[in-house]
């Protein structure tokens, strides 16, 4: 068990709403959420079809541990082909919409078609329904909740959907679910406005079963002992890197122009617990998702008086604050120390949704763009998009949101923008998705990752983390950044949550619980290779896709500027050298496809 | 002499008393090498990090053998992950 092993299909272009056997077989396979998410798409659709086509599907899928007492198990995938990278995309989100859904019987919601106008899909165990949107498309994501959950009154009641930036199809747009959590990355969101699918509301009570739940309940118990460093991550979040990376010059600050950031003291920990001049403590709580006995989530108020709530005060009152990716994309990439307004821009991707990595990436490319002179006044609308400025972060980010003016160039992405601007090689980006908060250059494991990750530049496809701030020497990077590869796509398949891995557990906790909750025997040799499977599949997904060798690359600025200050210091990224080693460690060919040797071990041929 | 150490993340917790938010100033003998300068640190021997002395990361077994000097910028860092 902890399978529901049945999926919900709904087309969009039909109306129908059926509920279908899961694939067994693939389960066993795949296990669950971002790996089975991709075995069906790759199974059902092109990939070579237009991201934002009635071809494209999209998959909202559990892992086998969604849903169940282990800690932070309420993980959900939204699998896909990206609308900003034309890749694969897989984004996971926490929250409790993922084991609502799992709790009303599905592994797997399958999307297809496009509905001739906007819907909405609701659904109780059992009970289905397209809905008319009519009413809440053109609202925010807020907005939205609020008028459902006062539609329906059930306070269990769980919604996952897009707001203004993904009807206008903004190439980051992201799926938020419970208000302030996100499947962020690569776009999903931009897909599922494409589909005229406003959002999904979700009520389960059918529970989970462990295949032995006695013994499932001995093993959570074993293995939540074992998580002892917690409350570091309770008490400063992920936000608690961003001193790290400072101190060791990888914090990629002004379009990563330079890797620290004077201002990095002025988002960190401290300030966000520290009252300010006026009295007033960024932070109100932390927060947890479904399951979870970490509670890294941020809630934080905007002081009033900022003035990019001065007087709205309907941004008063408290939500999702910074974690260390906006507090880099909305503060250090774009020069910008001012905590309320990274703060602000944090809550206008929520209430838009909008990825705020990838409007913080772009946000930045366009201020270095503004900065040689290659847009001007005339292009932005009047906004002296100065690195540094905190106020046309904040005009800009809601500009984007709701796709207005220099707001629409914004929501390109930041590939397609320099590329508008004749700057193709300003972007930060990998497969046009843009960096994470992280720099390659003293982080070489971290560059190799970003050039290989199949859904275009990201921290959490591999954990190079402990052999980067060993060494900045290249010997073992690839074999780091292959095998830590392949145990995040088991992990992020299995519903848990990778951050367990850094308050005290390891590979054979998660293996142990997924041994626990299903059937059949998952041992350690059996979870290396779902986990390699699932790698390629999503390789092979992209090859398909058109995307190849030429695109497990690094922008120019990473390859050819050394950095500038830290302990990489005149170092670039030497992913010339690591990638051959990479390719070889996978079993792939010179140019990154996998031999046929490789796809037989791996049932793949 | 004096030498100023910062430590980042959740090390600022095993500062000493009197420190500020995460720095502090520790006396030390002219002529002392590393490893005497971490264990007047109150850092748990649990606590794993990494040590950067002028923006040079250090290795774990050169520790006995670095000489610091006053005017030396070492920084501690947790090997934290994700985010």
């Amino acid at each position: 068990m902890a399978w529901q092993k049945q999926i919900l299909r709904v087309n969009l272009t039909t109306g129908s709403c059926d509920i279908e056997p899961l694939n067994m077989e693939w389960a066993e396979a795949y296990l669950g959420s971002r790996g089975l998410g991709t075995k069906y798409l790759y199974e059902e659709m092109d990939p070579a079809a237009d991201a934002l086509s009635a071809e494209n599907k999209i998959i909202f899928a559990t892992g086998p541990l969604t849903g169940t007492m282990a800690s932070t198990g309420g993980r959900y995938t939204v699998v896909t082909k990206g609308a900003l990278t034309g890749a694969i995309a897989c984004s996971n989100s926490g929250g409790k919409f993922g084991g609502e859904l799992k709790m009303a019987g599905y592994d797997l919601l399958i999307i297809e078609g496009v509905s001739e106008k906007p819907v909405y899909l609701h659904i109780e165990d059992d009970k289905v329904e397209l809905c008319d949107a009519g009413e809440i498309w053109g609202k925010t994501v807020w907005e939205t909740e609020d008028l459902l959950a006062a539609k329906y009154r059930d306070p269990l009641m769980r919604f996952a959907g897009i707001g203004q930036a993904g009807e206008t199809l903004c190439r980051y747009a992201c799926v938020v679910n419970d208000k302030h959590r996100a499947a962020g990355r690569s776009g999903v969101g931009a897909v599922m406005g494409s589909k005229n699918l406003k959002t999904i509301a979700v009520r389960g009570t059918k529970g989970v079963r462990a295949k032995d739940p006695k013994a499932f309940y001995k093993i959570v118990n074993e293995v939540n002992a074992r998580m002892t460093d917690r409350e570091e991550m309770a008490r400063d979040g992920t936000l608690a890197m961003i001193d790290v990376t400072n101190g060791f010059g990888s914090l990629p600050t002004n379009n990563n122009r330079s890797v620290r950031f004077e201002g990095a003291n002025k988002l960190n920990p401290e300030a966000m617990h520290t009252p300010n001049e006026n009295g007033h403590t960024n932070i109100v709580t932390n927060g947890a998702c479904f399951g979870c006995t970490i509670g890294c989530g941020r809630i934080c108020k905007i002081d009033p008086t900022h003035f990019s709530v001065k007087d709205r005060p309907e941004y008063h009152g408290a939500s999702g604050g910074l974690e260390y990716e906006t507090a880099y994309a909305l503060g250090s990439a774009c020069g910008v120390d001012d905590i309320d307004a990274a703060t602000f821009a944090g809550f206008i991707c929520n209430e838009y949704g909008m990825d705020p990595i990838s409007l913080g990436g772009t946000i930045a490319a366009a201020m270095e763009l503004y900065d040689i002179g290659a847009i001007d006044d005339s292009v932005t609308g009047g906004i002296k998009l100065e690195f540094g400025s905190a106020e046309a972060l904040c005009q800009i980010a809601e500009l984007t949101g709701k796709g207005e003016g220099f707001g629409a160039d914004i929501a390109m992405g930041s590939k397609r923008l320099c590329e508008k601007y004749g700057h193709p090689d300003l972007s930060m980006s990998v497969k046009g998705q843009e960096f994470a908060a992280y720099d390659g250059r003293s982080m070489q494991g971290m560059g190799l990752a970003y050039a290989t990750s199949n859904r275009g530049a990201c921290h959490l496809r591999a954990d190079p983390y402990g052999h980067d701030f060993e060494t900045t020497e290249i010997a073992g990077k690839a074999k780091v950044v292959a095998e830590s590869q392949r145990d995040v796509a088991f992990l992020d398949s299995s519903g848990l949550c990778l951050f367990p891995g850094g308050c005290g557990w390891g590979l054979e906790d998660y293996r142990t619980l997924v041994d626990a909750a299903c059937e059949s025997d998952w041992n350690a040799e059996r979870m290396a290779e779902t986990g390699e499977r699932i790698w390629v599949l999503e390789k092979l997904y992209n090859l398909k896709a058109g995307l190849g060798k030429k695109d497990d690359t690094l922008p120019k600025r990473i390859l050819e500027e050394p950095a500038d200050v830290g302990t990489g210091k005149g170092l670039v990224c030497r992913l010339d050298e690591m990638l051959p080693e990479y390719y070889q460690l996978n079993g792939w060919d010179a140019e990154g496809v996998p031999t046929a040797e490789t796809l037989k071990r791996l049932n793949l041929s | 002499m004096d030498v100023s150490v910062t430590l980042f993340g959740g090390l600022r917790h095993f500062l000493p008393a009197g420190s500020s938010f995460n720095k502090c100033t520790i006396k030390i003998d002219d002529g002392s090498r590393l490893d005497a300068l971490l264990r007047l640190l109150p850092i748990p021997p649990e606590k794993k990090f990494i040590v950067i002395i002028n923006d040079q990361k250090v290795s774990r077994e050169d520790y006995a053998d670095i000489a610091i000097n006053g005017d030396d910028d070492v920084v501690l860092l947790p090997p934290i992950k994700g985010g």
